[in-house]
């Protein structure tokens, strides 16, 4: 090294090393404080949880729907007060709390939750904050966090996939019956999962074309399959005849790729570079209204995307938070901002917002969160 | 530092320790680094080797004492743009570190560098590279502020509102104007010129991608004009624009620069007053020659007034027509600094007219004597309000220049 080169060298790693920037340092995290005492504000705020979650419980035997959506979004208020503290110490809890809590605070939103899968996720959760009281924290090998985090992603990505075959099942049948309504009504179920899940699904060459493909993705109309095709036929021709085939041939894809999918190898930078590409997808095809082009349901694909990216940072909390423990902190607040905003479109499980209902000003909104997201998460590729 | 970012040993004695330090000093700034921490470190070394090629190597300094940009000789290729303070963003410091980002990175682009990428490839480039080969052009980068800005709402949004300009207003509404809201005004604005359109397009989408998140685009335009080296470039009606311009600095002072009128951060600096101004080409092109000139008040080729011989001799107001525009514009006794650029877009899908016109880009230090009287008097009475149509329009304050190590608005902030 010549000195030039060495004052050079010195000069930018100090750089790189100063401390973050002006608007993270006010957000210290809990953690970083307090040893494990008695006031330590995690295992305070895990407890306070558990006491909403009960009430949460005691408001579902009651069927009281004013106060499973109080209690609903209590907790997320007091998820929000503490989950600092518990993403620094704890990452792999924080990401299974997040996977339930989560749930149950957008049906929260809901006029109508859903009392069934709050509960299911109401009880989950109670495993997990006990889980998290228990848990000690421990400091895994960079290499092996980011074999867990691929790990903890395939298994998301194997639970969205099964629930895809799940829910096409009664999809494809009401094609085949030649029951327009229904089948409109079961349509975009799938569509969540599979859009949830889709990197994997592109990893194996034609499948994600045969069950995913818009009209002008091929070369001729007789190439064209699957949930669009399908899609065209309900909602612009209003008509199922001939559909059969079509019903079948995404029966029989969608249960390919679970069976590919189960044996599936995936690198940690191949997952980081799936969570943009879903991100990406979101951005151009769904935000422009071209996906769902006939149902106008692409509100619920661009949310699908974007929990799909969601699951890959949740799985790599834990490598992030060594040294990023600042962008972790940026990201977990843009998909929170990114949900938040999307509330506003939600109608049910399943519905959003018809895309053609939504204003230039609303979309350019939408956009310009999603597009705030992609940049915080392309930086998660300094975990590599 | 990636190697092929390095350049030989030789290139790189161009830069003292000192010179260096000074660098880190800027890139760290008077706070914290930028909003997104990444990205600072500059591609300092300068490629010396494309002498061949002068023109494009030829660089304005960006620090001093007024922004580059605005009496700089008119480069060929311009773009403006506004920006939107994102609607998550309630404090200072947030903008502070975008000001500072951003003042780094037009401190470097204008010099002909960029930022260097990071060893890991796995991350994004932090420079987009489109330049990369083309030198800087004559690439100047002028800020400037709104007033919406400092107060929206009638809210004082960042706790600047009290150094609020003197001369700052939302524009008024003006005769014979059809404005589209969407193009028009902005939290911040950003005039981005050189030589190769190349150069400056590679400016802004760099300021524009690190802004993300703190400041959002909100809308662009890009227009050329092109002279011969001294003379006053002509506009799409084939008339020559920006004959009355000062070129003495002491005019320039009077016209164009604010003075201890203004808060103390502002002085030094100017305003700027924006149209987007559609020309009904078609209609223009099939108005007779003498028609023409009537209009203007001005011979069409020469640019003289009417009954005068060369282009800078005097107006002589009662030789043009009553509605004349050089007459009316002449008439109000205000000086403006004009720096407009053509455009085009186009065809109009509905008639399959062009699309084409001018920004219309004017400096000077009291808006409200000057651009905005002048604007009211034209919009009534201009005998060229017949072939245009104001389309957008804007008005920002452009603080003085900025100093070494120091970043963009400081002094309205600290």
């Amino acid at each position: 090294m010549t000195n030039q080169k060495k004052i050079m060298f010195i000069l930018l790693a100090a750089l790189m090393l100063l401390p973050i920037s002006a608007c993270s340092s006010a957000q210290k995290s809990d953690g970083e404080k307090s040893a494990q005492t008695t006031a330590d504000p995690v295992k305070q705020g895990t407890k306070k949880m558990q006491q909403i979650n009960k009430n949460l419980q005691a408001a579902l035997e009651k069927n009281d729907t004013a106060a499973i959506k109080k209690y609903g979004k209590q907790l997320n208020t007091q998820w929000l007060s503490y989950e600092n503290g518990v993403r620094d110490r704890f990452p792999l809890q924080y990401a299974k709390i997040e996977r339930y809590q989560q749930p149950i605070y957008a049906q929260s939103n809901l006029e109508n939750p859903n009392a069934a899968q709050v509960k299911e996720n109401s009880r989950a959760l109670t495993d997990q904050l006990s889980d998290l009281l228990a848990a000690k924290e421990t400091k895994a090998k960079p290499s092996k966090q980011m074999d867990q985090a691929v790990d903890d992603y395939l298994k998301y990505a194997d639970e969205q996939i099964d629930q895809l075959v799940k829910t096409t099942k009664p999809f494809v049948q009401a094609v085949k019956d030649g029951d327009v309504e229904k089948a409109k009504k079961r349509y975009t179920l799938p569509r969540i999962y599979y859009e949830r899940a889709e990197p994997i699904a592109e990893s194996f060459g034609d499948l994600d074309p045969a069950i995913d493909a818009r009209i002008n993705d091929v070369e001729t109309e007789s190439d064209w399959s699957g949930f669009h095709e399908i899609e065209r036929a309900l909602w612009e021709k209003n008509s199922l005849k001939g559909q059969e085939k079509y019903a079948d041939k995404l029966m029989a894809d969608v249960l390919s790729l679970q069976k590919k999918a189960k044996s599936f190898k995936l690198t940690p930078k191949a997952m980081v570079a799936g969570a943009m590409e879903l991100l990406e997808e979101a951005a151009t095809s769904k935000i422009t209204g071209e996906e769902e082009r006939y149902s106008h349901t692409d509100l619920v694909d661009l949310q699908a995307n974007v929990d799909g990216s969601k699951a890959v940072y949740q799985a790599a909390i834990p490598a992030l938070i060594q040294g990023h423990k600042d962008l972790a902190n940026q990201i977990d607040k843009q998909f929170q901002a990114f949900d938040k905003q999307m509330l506003k479109y939600k109608k049910s499980d399943t519905e959003y917002e018809d895309y053609t209902k939504l204003n230039k000003e609303q979309i350019r909104e939408i956009s310009n969160e999603l597009s705030k997201l992609s940049k915080l998460m392309a930086q998660t590729a300094k975990i590599f | 530092m990636a190697k092929d970012d390095l350049s030989t040993p030789n290139e790189q004695k161009e830069y003292s320790r000192r010179d260096m330090l000074k660098m880190t000093a800027l890139a760290g700034g008077g706070i914290a680094l930028g909003a997104s921490g990444f990205g600072t470190v500059l591609e300092l070394l300068g490629n010396k080797n494309g002498e061949a090629n002068a023109a494009n190597q030829s660089t304005v300094p960006f620090f001093g004492n007024h922004q580059a940009g605005i009496t700089t000789a008119h480069q060929n290729y311009g773009y403006l743009a506004a920006f939107d303070i994102d609607p998550s963003v309630h404090d200072a410091a947030k903008i502070m570190a975008l000001f500072i980002t951003w003042t780094r990175l037009a401190a470097t682009l204008t010099q002909g560098k960029r930022e260097v990428n990071s060893d890991n490839k796995e991350l994004p480039p932090n420079d987009t590279n489109e330049a990369r080969d083309l030198g800087a052009a004559n690439l100047t980068i002028t800020f400037g502020l709104g007033h919406s800005f400092f107060t929206k709402d009638g809210k004082d949004r960042f706790g600047v509102a009290a150094h609020m300009p003197k001369q700052l207003t939302a524009m008024p509404h003006i005769a014979h104007e059809t404005l589209d809201p969407a193009i028009s005004n902005g939290d911040l604005c950003v005039q981005v010129c050189a030589d190769v359109q190349q150069v400056a397009f590679h400016a802004l989408r760099n300021l524009i991608k690190e802004a993300l998140g703190t400041a959002n685009i909100r809308w662009m335009e890009s227009g050329f004009l092109n002279a011969p080296k001294g003379q006053t470039p002509r506009n799409l009606f084939g008339f020559k624009d920006g004959t009355a311009n000062v070129a003495d600095s002491e005019d320039q002072k009077n016209v164009i620069w604010t003075g201890s009128d203004e808060p103390q951060w502002m002085r030094g600096g100017t305003y700027l007053g924006y149209r987007k101004i559609k020309m009904i080409i078609e209609t223009w092109d099939r108005d007779s020659y003498s028609d023409q000139e009537n209009v203007f008040g001005r011979k069409k080729n020469s640019g003289a007034p009417f009954g005068q011989r060369h282009e800078k001799d005097p107006v002589i107001m009662n030789k043009m027509p009553a509605d004349a525009h050089v007459r009316l514009a002449h008439g109000t006794g205000k000086q403006i600094y004009r720096r407009a650029y053509s455009y085009t877009n186009g065809i109009q899908p509905q008639t399959g007219n062009l699309d084409a016109g001018l920004l219309f880009i004017s400096y000077q230090n009291k808006p409200q004597d000057s651009f905005i009287p002048m604007l009211r008097l034209l919009g009534k009475s201009d005998a060229l309000n017949e072939y245009t149509d104001h389309i957008a329009t804007g008005l920002f304050a452009i603080p003085a220049g900025i100093k070494k190590n120091e970043y963009f608005a400081q002094h309205l902030f600290e």
